[in-house]
């Protein structure tokens, strides 16, 4: 899936093709046998060499939004029809600078090989080495010692190291190898990576290679090597000589560049040397375009005013249209300066640049009776920038008020058309499908390479879902309501209560050992409401096979080790006079039975809902149920339910419907909701209207050789998946954010807390208003501590999701520890700005160290040990807040 | 010197990653087998198991007195060894000249490639094709598609659609919608005279009815530019055709109209030979019989479309008319009538293909409901004269087996026990019924799912594709949202890694090399079942 989005980012690569290397071992002499195999890609990616030479815009990858919004001066005056800004987002080339230097380190013993790149982006140097007498052009993982700190380990053949800068004023990210040239170590062999884009940089089709061997030649201690050597040094000379003549004509490389030396010298010696070359990545880069529409007084004509921040020569390729069906027209002249009339069916105007700044406009003057005004925006032959895939639209007629259809802000809403992206797709088809079966099957199964094929086909399909579904149903999209929520206006959904709700897990895994559980919790009802939670989410309150609740057996009986039924209601009482929402512990997946079939299994329900093995899935031979396959994966502890049931579900929402009457439950937790379809959830929450209502998705993430992948694209979907399967009626435990704050809290890889589009990587990054964050729950931590959140990091686990969008959950051990103060501080800070669900985060910093982000323009905060501080423009940040490794600001 | 770049994204980087460093580490090759089956493109079987029941099948037709020369029975037992998997494109993946959702069909496709499927199927409408006026074709899209098809490595299965889809909508082609608004006689008619627009009466397919032109030229101009069109494809890319026999393509009346929900028992069927050419047709016939009275109209006593069977006294299970000299009459008249058109057909297709390396393929419907009654209503309104003392389906395969084709059953999916008992319907006797029929008359036979889905449906085709239901391809209804959906993907992956590791339940076990032929040769009968034998 993410090899075709990436693909997108291309405009006009020039796409070459390998076959993938099916050599056997060659004989070292061959310079083929180098050739791409120590790249990481042989199936279904494609390589792109890009000329460097070629004009470029070469722009600054970072904007920021918010400057530009206030740079825009559309005119303000109080006949304006409508105004909109729309954002766009092109793809740059940006250009740098790459170097390769090797030297004597200080103590002029050892050797360094330094590389550096000068753009901005995650670099990795992925490298190895070969040893002398290697035979074939394999690499090996360096020697321990030359390993740079940081540095991990890729199987046993390679090792990644990242760039860094060595000081925050720095160009260049760097990255330097200290070895001793007394080793039997032939040539280091490199690539470089951004792991922001997933680009690859390689030297023309094969790795980077730094040949040492001179100097070991002339070393050579060991006489059998020497011999061996001279074989190699040929070799070498020669491969030296077809690099460098190949390259004369490209690169501005230095004299001093080593194969030139190694060339002239005869005798061997290492030589240092420098080599720079340019080095070209492209990146997304959000503009803006704004348009104005008002009524000249004067002329009773209407003026259509167009303005960008896009660099360079825009056209607008524009029309008019007489009604909603928006079919294209070309209006009365008069038209703009520099305008042409293409085909018949639209007209096209350079935007001229504008006195201040690096703007550039047009103004349209057009007779009132148009009803809309059409456009897209050219910026070269390839390259068209298109809203949603449609065309702009600007109304013209009764302009009032524009619904929310048109004009939010979406990073993701453009597009851009470019031919050579359906090229990218067929061709990676077929390189993949070449690659698949040009190889003879083999009976040997590799079941790794299985589960990667399997992966990536689920992969396929995930993106194939999301398009297939997003054509036929408009999914409740965020782009919507985020525009809604801006207003103060509340709706009350049950997937997001009132949008400001803070969630209590009020217990934990002991909380059943006292058999008072719901006596000592309502004492402390008023203490957990004055910290500002709104919602409380209770124990399983079922007579359970297990103290905690989990395995719930008759529904009705509502005795359990946490109280009774009595105490419960009393519990719910007090806690709705305190101002707290209830929400019961349900669990629908599984129910432990009463009695056994006639196999001794057991397998029949006792109780009110006295339900026979027609009520159990049928495939899990466990307990031999005789309903359907189950919708979902199993719970192997109990007799899994089979939803698809009518009866089942029919008493299930009269269960529900009951805990609402009898107890006062509003809304509900539902337990391991990966066991059954989404959409039986939908049918109860529509059977029972809960006020609120969340459920445990819980699946593992992503993770390649035993380390967390950086893309969890796909755990999200998977529970975004299933609220969409609920149909928004609930929200999901945001699993994917508390794993990645695992990572990048334990590691200190705080890059991770930003996904590719700049967006937070986890479910709350997509969907933030189903997202319940979380730290920490009575499985992943208490006394179970299955997932157990870093020690010690917890508060700034809390300063992200407190002050981040989602609806943030706190523990119940965590409230009632030496953390309380700080958990209330945060949840203050997050009242006190408004900080909603779909509150708007923009992530300002994700580096190796520290992590910022600006929400709603109205709080700022970092966590890492590294430094930020939120910029001193326009508005004025305090500090409200500080703690261990986390800073919260907010504007005053 | 220049700097490569080489895109793609992390997470499939790291797969990708990971593959290409393996395969620099173990010897190239090894490696890359295809996931699941050991012969690539295929869905194949065990081969134990299969040996086992080659041997049999061989076997088998040596006993039978069945005048199959030897050579073909060979050939079959190759096919049996390997049923191929195709999955259905979108119904509207092409409109209008363009692809829709080109980036979800690519990855798709490519998806599709990789869990091992043999190709898709794609359905080219008429109605698409040749929308404006007769004669003006726009293959564009469709051209499009077979080309994104080629590329991925995939096989091609075409479907030419002669009728309409009601969901999504895709009508029949415009000009004709407008000769049928003044002649609605070049529909088929109920008793009640409404017409049936999905597609053309088969009692005008040798009159000129539009613009000068029989429906049969038509469909022949439209199989011609096909042909000539997709050149490049067929017999490459393209292996297989199926022709558009009637409504949802079927070799059928469209007898059920509005077909009810999975929930409601559906009625009986309703004849449909009240439009004036089938009314004509059917007085020509009754007079050249000798009895013009019973050329007046249909069955008098027959339920409307939706009444149940039980409704009036023509289907009654004993003493119904269906049972007198005017129901086998009119019964013989009315199937006869459906099997021609069938024939027209097919025979088109195999004379305009017939020297291209393709398949053709009918479809026939699975008219399962009221088949446990004695006179199957269902299927005699729809054109197949099966009874409980008549075999219907003998003439069916031996009209495809004339015409060289193979034939296509849907319903593959759908199991006795998850029918409405209400509606006395066996999918899975019908279907070996019909399978019987045709493996008396070598012909081959495709399955599919039903559109509307059955509960455990991969099970049930599972087991079809295991038994001689199923010994050519079988195509897998359809790619789209649903498909790909969480809910269904992941079972659709189990389904196909399944079938190279079919269950070995104690009916099915393979046996030890050599001591199965002794066990297989007594089995001689044609009921299918008894393939699970034990050994």
């Amino acid at each position: 899936m993410a090899a075709v989005t990436i693909d997108s980012l291309l405009q006009n690569p020039t796409l070459v093709f390998r076959p993938k290397a099916k050599v056997l071992l060659k004989p070292p002499r061959s310079l083929d046998c180098s050739r791409n195999r120590k790249l990481p890609l042989s199936r279904g990616s494609c390589l792109c060499s890009f000329n460097p030479r070629r004009t470029i815009h070469v722009v600054r990858a970072s904007s920021s939004e918010t400057a530009l919004i206030g740079n825009f001066d559309i005119s303000s005056s109080d006949d304006i029809l409508y105004k909109d800004i729309f954002p766009v987002k092109r793809i740059e080339k940006v250009e740098g600078k790459f170097f390769i230097r090797l030297d004597r380190s200080k103590d002029q013993h050892d050797w360094q090989l330094t590389v550096g790149c000068s753009l901005p982006g995650k670099w990795i140097l992925h490298w190895g080495v070969s040893y002398l007498g290697d035979s074939g052009s394999e690499w090996d993982q360096p020697p321990k010692g030359m390993r740079p700190p940081g540095s991990i380990p890729i199987k046993d053949y390679a090792i990644e190291t990242p760039l860094k800068k060595l000081s925050e004023g720095d160009i260049f990210h760097e990255v330097k190898i200290d070895f001793n040239p007394i080793s039997e170590i032939a040539a280091i062999h490199f690539v470089l990576k951004d792991e922001e884009t997933g680009a690859w940089y390689q030297h023309r089709g094969m790795d980077f290679k730094v040949p040492l061997v001179d100097y070991l030649e002339d070393d050579g201690n060991i006489v059998g090597a020497k011999r061996g050597f001279g074989v190699w040094s040929g070799a070498l000379q020669q491969f030296s000589n077809v690099l460098l003549k190949s390259e004369a004509s490209h690169a501005d490389s230095q004299n001093n560049s080593i194969e030139s030396k190694d060339s002239k010298n005869k005798n061997r010696c290492l030589e240092g040397f420098y080599e720079e070359q340019s080095i070209v990545k492209e990146v997304s880069v959000g503009n803006l375009v704004s348009v104005a529409v008002r009524k000249s007084p004067e002329t009773g004509k209407v003026i259509v005013c167009l303005e960008t921040d896009i660099p360079g020569d825009v056209v607008v390729h524009w029309g008019v249209c007489r009604d909603d069906a928006k079919i294209w027209e070309i209006p009365a002249a008069p038209y703009p300066p520099e305008t042409t009339v293409f085909k018949n069916k639209a007209l096209r105007t350079l935007l001229q640049p504008k006195a201040t700044g690096n703007r550039s406009g047009a103004l349209f003057t057009l007779d009132e009776e148009h009803f809309g005004f059409l456009f897209v925006l050219k910026l070269d032959e390839n390259t068209w920038l298109k809203f949603k895939e449609n065309d702009f639209y600007v109304p013209l007629l009764g302009t009032s008020s524009v619904p929310g259809q048109y004009g939010q802000s979406d990073s993701t809403s453009e597009e851009i058309s470019s031919k050579s992206y359906t090229d990218g797709i067929i061709n990676e088809i077929r390189n993949l499908v070449s690659g698949l079966s040009s190889e003879k099957s083999q009976k040997t199964k590799k079941k790794e390479v299985q589960e990667s094929i399997l992966q990536e086909i689920e992969q396929l399909a995930a993106e194939a879902y999301s398009i297939f579904r997003s054509s036929i149903t408009t999914v409740p999209d965020e782009v919507v309501s985020e525009t809604e929520t801006t207003k103060p206006a509340v709706k009350i959904s049950s997937g997001t209560g009132t949008g400001f709700e803070i969630l209590c897990q009020g217990f934990n895994w002991e909380s059943h050992k006292s058999g008072r559980w719901y006596m000592e919790l309502k004492e402390k009802a008023s203490e957990i409401s004055s910290l500002g939670f709104t919602v409380i989410w209770l124990p399983p309150p079922t007579e359970s096979v297990s103290p905690e609740g989990y395995m719930p057996k008759d529904l009705y009986n509502l005795n359990s080790r946490y109280g009774t039924i009595d105490e419960l209601k009393e519990l719910v009482k007090s806690l709705h006079e305190v101002g707290m929402k209830v929400l019961g512990d349900v669990v629908l997946n599984h129910r432990c039975a009463h009695f056994k079939n006639q196999n001794g299994v057991w397998n029949i329900f006792g109780g009110r809902l006295n339900w026979d093995d027609r009520a159990v899935v049928a495939d899990d031979p466990h307990f031999q149920g005789r309903g359907n396959k189950s919708s979902g994966d199993n719970f192997h502890a109990a007799p899994n339910i089979d939803h698809s049931q009518e009866f089942v579900r029919k008493d299930l929402k009269e269960w529900l419907g009951w805990l609402r009457e009898e107890i006062g439950y509003d809304g509900w937790r539902l337990d391991f909701v990966r066991g059954f379809w989404g959409g039986y959830v939908k049918d109860y929450f529509e059977a029972s209207g809960p006020y609120f209502a969340v459920g445990e998705y819980w699946d593992s993430l992503s993770y390649t050789y035993g380390e967390m992948d950086h893309n969890q694209d796909s755990h999200r979907q998977r529970i975004v998946d299933w609220i969409n399967a609920t149909n928004g009626t609930a929200g999901a435990f945001d699993v994917t954010t508390k794993g990645i704050l695992h990572s990048a809290l334990e590691r200190c890889e705080y890059w991770r807390l930003s996904d590719q589009k700049g967006k937070p990587p986890g479910v709350v990054g997509w969907w933030p208003s189903r997202a319940v964050t979380f730290i920490e729950n009575h499985d992943t931590g208490s006394t179970q501590g299955h997932w157990r959140f870093p020690g010690g990091k917890e508060m700034q686990g809390y300063a992200y999701i407190l002050t981040h969008p989602g609806t943030p959950a706190v523990f119940y051990d965590h409230i009632f520890s030496h953390h309380r103060s700080e958990i209330a501080s945060l949840i203050s800070v997050r009242n006190r700005n408004g900080i909603h669900c779909r509150s708007l985060v923009k992530i300002v910093k994700a580096e190796r160290d520290v992590y910022a982000a600006i929400i709603d323009e109205k709080v700022a905060m970092k966590i890492g040990p590294g430094y930020y501080e939120p910029p001193s423009g326009s508005q004025r940040w305090s500090l409200a807040l500080e703690g261990r490794d986390y800073k919260v600001w907010e504007t005053s | 010197m220049e700097v490569s770049v080489i895109r793609s994204c992390s997470q499939a980087t790291n797969l990708k990653t990971e593959l290409g460093f393996k395969d620099s580490r173990f010897s190239f090759g090894k490696f890359n087998e295809k996931l699941f089956f050991r012969k690539p493109n295929s869905v194949s079987f065990q081969s134990p198991l299969r040996r086992g029941k080659s041997g049999l099948r061989i076997t088998a037709q040596a006993a039978q007195s069945d005048p199959l020369p030897k050579s073909k029975s060979s050939t079959k037992s190759k096919t049996l060894n390997r049923v191929r998997l195709f999955a259905g494109l979108p119904l509207d993946v092409v409109s209008g000249g363009t692809v829709n959702q080109f980036r979800a069909i690519s990855a798709g496709l490519k998806a599709l490639k990789l869990l091992g499927l043999e190709g898709v199927e794609l359905p080219i409408w008429w109605g698409v094709v040749e929308h404006e006026s007769m004669g003006k074709y726009d293959w564009s899209g469709y051209l499009t598609i077979a080309e994104m098809v080629r590329k991925a490595g995939l096989k091609l299965h075409v479907t030419l659609c002669f009728h309409a889809s009601s969901q999504p909508k895709i009508p029949l082609p415009e000009w004709v919608l407008d000769i049928g608004k003044t002649k609605s006689n070049i529909f088929f008619k109920d008793r009640a005279g409404k017409p049936y627009r999905g597609c053309l009466s088969l009692a005008v397919d040798e009159l000129a009815v539009l613009n000068g032109k029989t429906p049969m030229q038509v469909y022949q101009d439209f199989c011609e530019s096909f042909k000539s069109a997709f050149s490049a494809f067929i017999g490459s890319t393209i292996m297989g055709i199926t022709m558009g026999l009637g409504p949802d393509g079927e070799l059928r009346y469209p007898s059920h109209r509005g077909f009810a929900k999975s929930d409601t028992v559906p009625g009986a069927g309703e004849f449909q030979c009240y439009d004036k050419n089938m009314l004509h047709l059917l007085k020509q016939h009754a007079e050249a019989c000798g009895k013009p009275k019973w050329g007046l109209g249909g069955p008098h006593d027959a339920p409307a479309n939706s009444e149940l069977p039980t409704a009036n006294t023509f289907f009654k299970d004993h003493g119904g008319s269906w049972e007198s000299p005017y129901g086998d009459f009119f019964l013989s008249w009315y199937s006869s009538q459906l099997i021609a058109h069938g024939d027209r057909l097919l025979s088109l297709a195999s004379s305009v293909f017939s020297d291209s390396a393709v398949n053709i393929f009918g479809k026939v419907p699975l008219m399962h409901s009221w088949h446990g009654t004695r006179s199957h209503p269902s299927e005699l309104t729809a054109g197949f004269y099966n009874t409980a003392t008549r075999k219907g389906y003998e003439e069916v395969a031996e009209m495809f087996a004339r015409n060289s084709c193979k034939i296509i059953l849907p319903g593959m999916d759908q199991s006795d026990k998850y029918q409405l008992k209400e509606s006395l319907s066996s999918p899975e006797s019908l279907l070996a019924e019909i399978g019987t029929a045709c493996n008396k008359h070598g012909v081959g036979i495709s399955g599919q799912n039903s559109t509307v889905g059955a509960p455990d449906g991969l099970k049930q085709i599972k087991k079809n594709m295991l038994s001689e239901n199923l010994n050519d391809s079988f195509i897998f209804q359809r790619i789209g949202a649903q498909f790909f959906a969480p809910e269904h993907f992941p079972l659709f992956i189990e389904f196909v890694r399944k079938l190279n590791q079919p269950e070995l339940h104690s009916g099915n076990l393979p046996t030890k090399e050599g001591t199965t032929t002794a066990t297989d040769s007594v089995h001689t009968r044609s009921n299918l079942s008894i393939h699970m034998q034990s050994a």
